[in-house]
């Protein structure tokens, strides 16, 4: 019997009974001491101890007032005593009722935390989708339900974006684990299975293990965002631009692809150098990879109104516009199988954009089928007041459609 | 038995066609929805394995559109699906079954599982349910790879074990040498020549024996016939 309720209806009860007790008794007392100092006969044996009118007060008539103030005393001590028999019952009687009176208003008051435990008690980290949604007026109980009711749907939310992500991972691993146990198993069961036969399937597997470290690479890369230990430096965007172009030469050369950089002044911002030079590799890698062979990519940098950008543009095939609200999403690729043999996990833009966003910057992109695509690594600079936006511009770009910015 | 594989994953289209190969099948490969739609339309295939996420037209529409009957497939043949997807979660199975698949297996897979599925899938057409198929003296075990005469093994090549098979799964019926050439060669063959008519010369040497009736009989201007009996 510790329960919120039964102290509350004792607490309230006991509260009540000692007030009561006290009007009780202060009533008590007054009355008791107004009687005893003030008899009503006083007054009487100064004026009106003449009952036969000669003038006098005659002893006997003295007798006789003296004999009606012992009857009134005795009338008032019974009805002193009377009073306070019944007052003592009184309070008994008040005592119980609003034992209660109490259990049932506090149990009411008290039933919505019931409500509240009863559902928080059936909810799993499976199933989120119950709900308090408690009735009544817009009280404390309310607000409380209301947000914890919020507080549900947000975790709600978060679990199936896990669970989808987890979904699509366990998903893109499956792939190449099957190509190489069918390839094993094919050459396996295989009694005449030739050396060629064998070092085939090696090189296979080779291929679809290459391909699970990238994927394994960008879910420890998507991971490692949501760890708190992101380092928070001053750094210079530009000279990380220039770090990450210089990084990618040869993988340009080799597709006679030339990296072309225009990054200008020092472009102080705050924020993890790996992380930053991962985001700028990721879309570099892109844009080479996209860029047809002979084109050029260009890098550049700069600043305005208080935001440092980074812009990498080749001369590909561009992105359609229903394609450009897509790209950012996870395990997004526009051609399955292209992606995959160009080595694509598909995490690469979304990565990009969780470090921007991170960094409190944004990725925007503006392309146009067939004109190539530009990327834009938006971050504030340091120590410079800046919108709460980037402006609304993209370097370098003259009629190559609205730009899409990420986060919206 | 001719099989269509569809399958973006070239290393795993590649190995899988290899694998059916060797068990006697005759494999077209597709990468995407619209070729494997297109094959569907000129070749008349036993069964289709079909990857669930495929370019251009996936494969859920693709069992979609082949059960829906508006597809003019050669002879209104309709080939079994077996649907073999990184998709695993039941409502992906019961989407899948649901939208045309006779079976579903989930990558990776055992190889030997396939293959298992496979036999059962097609024996279902054939309307029996044994892996060893008999008739009059001929015996064939699908899983072991081994045909007999008269319990004496017979030495068969792959393609002439899958005509074999093909024989014994239809006995009694007469098959033009097109059909043959559909459902026993895949695509490469040429159809000018006489490759049908040399296997099945080769296969009805080697199932002779003294004393017993040749059990494949021609039917001239029609084709060739398994006599049950023989």
């Amino acid at each position: 019997m510790r329960s919120v309720r039964f102290r509350i209806t004792i607490l309230y009860s006991t509260v009540l009974f000692v007030l009561a007790a006290v009007l009780v008794a202060a009533l008590y007392l007054a009355l008791l001491s107004t009687l005893r100092h003030e008899p009503s006969f006083t007054r009487l044996t100064d004026f009106a101890a003449d009952f036969n009118g000669d003038g006098e007060s005659q002893p006997n008539e003295r007798l006789l007032i003296t004999d009606l103030r012992g009857f009134e005393r005795a009338a008032n001590e019974n009805t002193v005593e009377n009073m306070r028999e019944y007052a003592l019952g009184a309070l008994g009687v008040l005592f119980l009722v609003s034992l209660g009176v109490g259990w049932v208003i506090s149990g009411r008051v008290l039933s919505p935390i019931g409500r509240i435990t009863d559902v928080a008690d059936h909810i799993q980290a499976t199933d989120l989708s119950r709900r308090i949604e408690l009735q009544g007026p817009h009280d404390e109980l309310k607000r409380l339900a209301d947000t914890f009711d919020g507080m549900l749907a947000r975790l709600d939310a978060a679990f199936q974006v896990q669970s989808r992500f987890i979904s699509d991972a366990s998903h893109e691993l499956r792939n190449p684990l099957a190509v190489i146990r069918t390839n094993v198993d094919v050459v396996l069961s295989d009694p005449n299975a030739t050396p060629d036969d064998w070092r085939q399937t090696g090189l296979v597997v080779r291929r679809a293990t290459d391909r699970m470290s990238r994927l394994v690479d960008d879910l420890f890369a998507l991971a490692r965002l949501e760890s708190p230990n992101m380092r928070n430096d001053r750094l210079d965007l530009s000279a990380l631009a220039s770090e990450v172009a210089g990084d990618f030469e040869a993988v340009a050369g080799g597709k006679d692809v030339t990296i072309s950089k225009d990054l200008g002044v020092p472009l102080p911002v705050a924020g993890d150098g790996d992380a930053l030079k991962r985001a700028l590799a990721n879309l570099l890698d892109n844009a080479v990879k996209f860029a047809p062979t002979g084109s050029p990519v260009t890098v550049s940098a700069g600043r305005m109104d208080g935001w440092a950008w980074v812009a990498l543009r080749d001369h590909g095939e561009g992105i359609s516009a229903e394609d450009q609200i897509r790209i950012f999403d996870r395990f997004w690729r526009k051609d399955r199988s292209r992606s995959r043999s160009s080595g694509g996990s598909g995490l690469g833009l979304s990565i990009v954009r969780g470090i921007a966003e991170l960094h409190s910057g944004f990725v925007r992109v503006s392309s146009r089928p067939g004109r190539g695509a530009v990327f834009v690594l938006w971050l504030p600079m340091l120590d410079e007041p800046a919108d709460e936006h980037p402006p609304d511009w993209m370097p370098g770009v003259s009629g190559a459609g609205p730009a899409r910015q990420v986060p919206a | 038995m001719r099989i269509l594989v569809v399958e973006d994953e070239h290393d795993l289209a590649s190995a899988v066609a290899k694998g059916l190969r060797r068990e006697g099948y005759a494999v077209d490969v597709s990468y995407d929805g619209d070729d494997a739609l297109g094959k569907v339309m000129v070749n008349s295939y036993d069964l289709v394995c079909l990857d669930v996420n495929l370019p251009k037209l996936n494969g859920r529409a693709l069992a979609r559109r082949l059960r829906s009957g508006d597809i003019a497939t050669p002879e209104g043949a309709s080939p079994r699906i077996l649907m073999l997807t990184a998709l695993d979660e039941p409502e992906d199975r019961v989407a899948g079954l649901d939208d045309g698949a006779d079976d579903y297996l989930a990558k990776p897979f055992d190889f030997s599982e396939l293959t298992a599925r496979i036999r059962a899938l097609l024996r279902r057409d054939a309307g029996r349910s044994g892996v060893v198929l008999q008739s009059g003296t001929l015996k064939l075990d699908t899983r072991r790879h081994s045909a007999t005469r008269c319990d004496a093994a017979l030495r068969l090549s792959p393609k002439e074990f899958a005509l074999l098979h093909y024989f014994m799964s239809r006995p009694d019926e007469v098959l033009s040498q097109e059909e043959l050439l559909e459902h026993v060669w895949d695509e490469n063959a040429d159809p000018f020549t006489k490759t049908v008519r040399v296997t099945v010369m080769t296969l009805r040497r080697k199932l002779q024996r003294d004393g017993l009736p040749q059990p494949i009989e021609t039917v001239v201007g029609s084709g060739y016939r398994l006599l049950g009996a023989a």
